[in-house]
């Protein structure tokens, strides 16, 4: 499996929450060799089965991307901006975009140039508001091609950077998608009871709303959120970041605690170096939703560090993307039925 | 060479190395003589093919501002300045090349989760900002990216929209492409063609180059800002693109020569190639050093309009840099 063609394609797809379509097909598709089934729900959420008599477990990572939407088309044929999920405007100046209309133009975003500017707005950030998408072309022939509404991707090319480091839009989550990816296919080689429900997940970004109706489907006996959490980065406390070379796993209130233990005794049987981090409310991930679906889902999260997240150059390590396959991979195998065993005591 | 090849080369201020072998393999067989001087100009000149020529020197800057490695933090990142003016918030979130080796970088941006709401307030300087090459500590970050390594954007050139380009180095690569263009034709007046040095960092092959080759006047071609786009007033927009070649009667450094002006004005007229006044009396570029050399040189400046200039992706609307060739053209052969 070519980890990083499959990272770079997924990255260059489009679907900001809520439109996820194109993500879905195309996991579905990279899924279908390793497992049973592959599904698309009414939500988009991608659910690949490989079936078993054991344990039933959900595995999930969201497919979805924040994004921008046209908010309104000027007089001129500039293309105001809005946001779907948290867009930093800091990153926004000079950022190359698709502008989803009746066709699919390319677009630069622009801003006021900084020597134009008054004395006091040089040590402004440029407010989203006050930025526009550049398509090029005559203004009554934007307003035909792009209403409010439309969506607006970014356009940035992966980088790969020294000591497998690989930077990229929408890392955060599909990264974690092709970790599960990644997962599937070791286990398809292995021995296996448990019966695996492989969901890339759709509008977490709004609220894990595609994870939340995808559990209540499936109803499964516990599962295994993925998500990205923050690596590493100058300026940032020591405190709410890990190192980037390794998967991250959460302890607090709304992890299931045996569960938890057993997948740090797996890492540790497995020699997969496991970091832990504290969430002591909500994580902020598909795990919040998931684990209070029904009468309740026993949840386990397990986290992909990553710099510089919600930017056009998120940074992870390839190698810790690895280890997290191989480690899911092994949990899976060895999943038995005595996993409920004394759960809460 | 054509525009695209012109704008993937990295030239910063300082290291237009590269720039300069690809300028003199393409010269080689323009019928110019060519030769670089002692601020790393390249010169070309052709005789004029008139009785009584005069020597007009036209020039075209071949540096971009880029950014410099300054030095390293503890974890391996790069510290950095820029090199000619780049505003600090149009590059976070973008990605480099660094050295000549080209080796790929980030320069990224800390979470918006983490961020406080007087982080978000705050401008980033460059002191907060750091390119990430993905080196696992300072040693290698050393190694890799040594003290004083160039820095360009990682930019594709893209054609779109209507008749539009997007590309880095914009401002000066559609000048030097224009001069390339030049030097295919012959000329009743001498052409002095001079692809300068070091503009962004003080214009300083310009003025070496006007006193050493002592022209009877000088036509400096470069991009302007065009701020014609997000409901700007007309009053601020400096020119507009589509609306061809901007002439200025003057800027920051200069106030254009007013008979080089109005004939420029009339050229354009006669052999219908549109053209604007620029709108504006700010700016700095190379007509200072030009005009202020030895005795003094009339001069005047011919402008691409260039949308999001010293960023990496400026725009511009390729029916202007056609227009900017013809008018040199025009005044090259009836001056």
């Amino acid at each position: 499996m070519d980890v990083q063609k499959i990272l770079t394609e997924a990255a260059a797809l489009v679907g900001p929450s809520g439109q996820e379509a194109q993500v879905a097909a195309y996991f579905a598709e990279q899924f279908r060799p390793y497992v049973d089934e592959v599904r698309i729900d009414s939500m988009f959420n991608m659910i690949a089965h490989k079936k078993g008599t054991g344990p039933k477990v959900m595995l999930c990572a969201h497919m979805d991307e924040i994004g921008l939407m046209v908010s309104a088309v000027e007089e001129d044929g500039s293309v105001r901006l809005g946001q779907v999920g948290g867009v930093d405007p800091r990153i926004l100046p000079a950022c190359r975009v698709w502008v989803h209309g009746k066709e699919k133009l390319f677009g630069t975003i622009g801003a006021l140039p900084p020597h134009l500017m008054d004395a006091k707005d040089q040590k402004n950030n440029y407010a989203r508001e006050d930025l526009f998408v550049d398509v090029g072309l005559p203004a009554e022939k934007v307003k035909e091609l792009v209403r409010v509404g439309d969506l607006v991707t970014f356009n940035t090319p992966a980088t790969a950077l020294l000591n497998d480091q690989f930077a990229s839009k929408t890392m955060d989550d599909r990264a974690c998608v092709t970790i599960l990816l990644g997962a599937a296919e070791r286990l398809s080689r292995m021995q296996c009871d448990a019966d695996v429900y492989f969901v890339g997940s759709t509008q977490e970004e709004v609220g894990s709303r595609g994870a939340m109706t995808a559990a209540f489907s499936l109803d499964p006996d516990l599962a295994v959120a993925l998500d990205v959490d923050h690596a590493v980065t100058p300026g940032c406390p020591s405190s709410v970041t890990a190192s980037v070379d390794s998967p991250v796993t959460s302890i607090g209130p709304y992890i299931q605690p045996k569960l938890l233990k057993r997948l740090l005794d797996c890492a540790e049987a497995h020699h997969v170096k496991l970091q832990k981090c504290v969430n002591e409310w909500y994580t902020g991930t598909d795990a919040d939703e998931v684990g209070f679906t029904r009468a309740g889902i026993p949840t386990v999260l397990l986290s992909l560090p990553l710099r510089y997240m919600h930017t056009t150059v998120e940074t992870i390590d390839l190698n810790a993307l690895n280890e997290c396959s191989r480690l899911i991979a092994h949990f899976l195998s060895e999943l038995d039925a005595g996993w409920e065993d004394d759960l809460w005591i | 060479m054509d525009l695209k090849q012109l704008t993937e080369i990295n030239a910063v201020s300082g290291h237009e190395q590269q720039m300069r072998r690809a300028l003199l393999a393409e010269l080689a067989h323009c019928g110019a003589q060519v030769s670089m001087d002692r601020m790393g100009n390249v010169v070309a000149v052709k005789k004029g093919t008139g009785v009584q020529p005069k020597q007009i020197m036209v020039t075209a800057h071949m540096d971009e501002v880029g950014l410099i490695v300054t030095g390293y933090t503890e974890e391996g990142f790069l510290r950095i300045v820029p090199v000619g003016r780049v505003d600090a918030r149009m590059i976070i979130s973008k990605r480099v090349l660094v050295g000549d080796e080209l080796l790929p970088g980030i320069i990224g941006a800390i979470a918006i989760h983490l961020q406080t709401a007087e982080d978000r307030k705050r401008v980033l300087s460059y002191s907060d900002i750091y390119v990430d090459i993905g080196a696992k500590d300072k040693a290698e970050a050393e190694r890799k990216a040594p003290l004083g390594a160039y820095i360009a954007f990682d930019t594709l050139y893209v054609t779109f929209g209507d008749d539009r380009a997007c590309g880095k180095a914009l401002d000066s690569r559609t000048g030097v492409w224009n001069l390339l263009r030049l030097l295919e034709k012959d000329y009743t007046n001498d052409l002095t063609a001079v692809f300068t040095s070091q503009k962004e960092v003080g214009c300083r092959g310009a003025k070496g180059a006007s006193f050493a080759k002592e022209p009877d006047m000088g036509l400096v071609l470069d991009g302007t800002d065009a701020n014609d786009l997000g409901m700007t007033d007309e009053v601020q927009q400096c020119c507009r693109q589509g609306e061809g070649v901007a002439v200025s009667f003057m800027d920051q450094v200069s106030i254009g020569d007013r008979q080089l002006f109005r004939q420029a004005l009339q050229a354009a007229e006669e052999g219908q190639i549109p053209c604007q006044v620029r709108q504006y009396a700010g700016g700095v570029n190379e007509s200072g050093d030009v005009q202020r050399a030895r005795e003094g040189i009339p001069t005047l400046v011919l402008s691409v309009p260039c949308r999001y200039m010293h960023s990496p992706s400026t725009t511009v609307k390729l029916s202007d840099v056609d227009a900017q060739l013809a008018l040199t053209e025009k005044l090259l052969m009836q001056l």
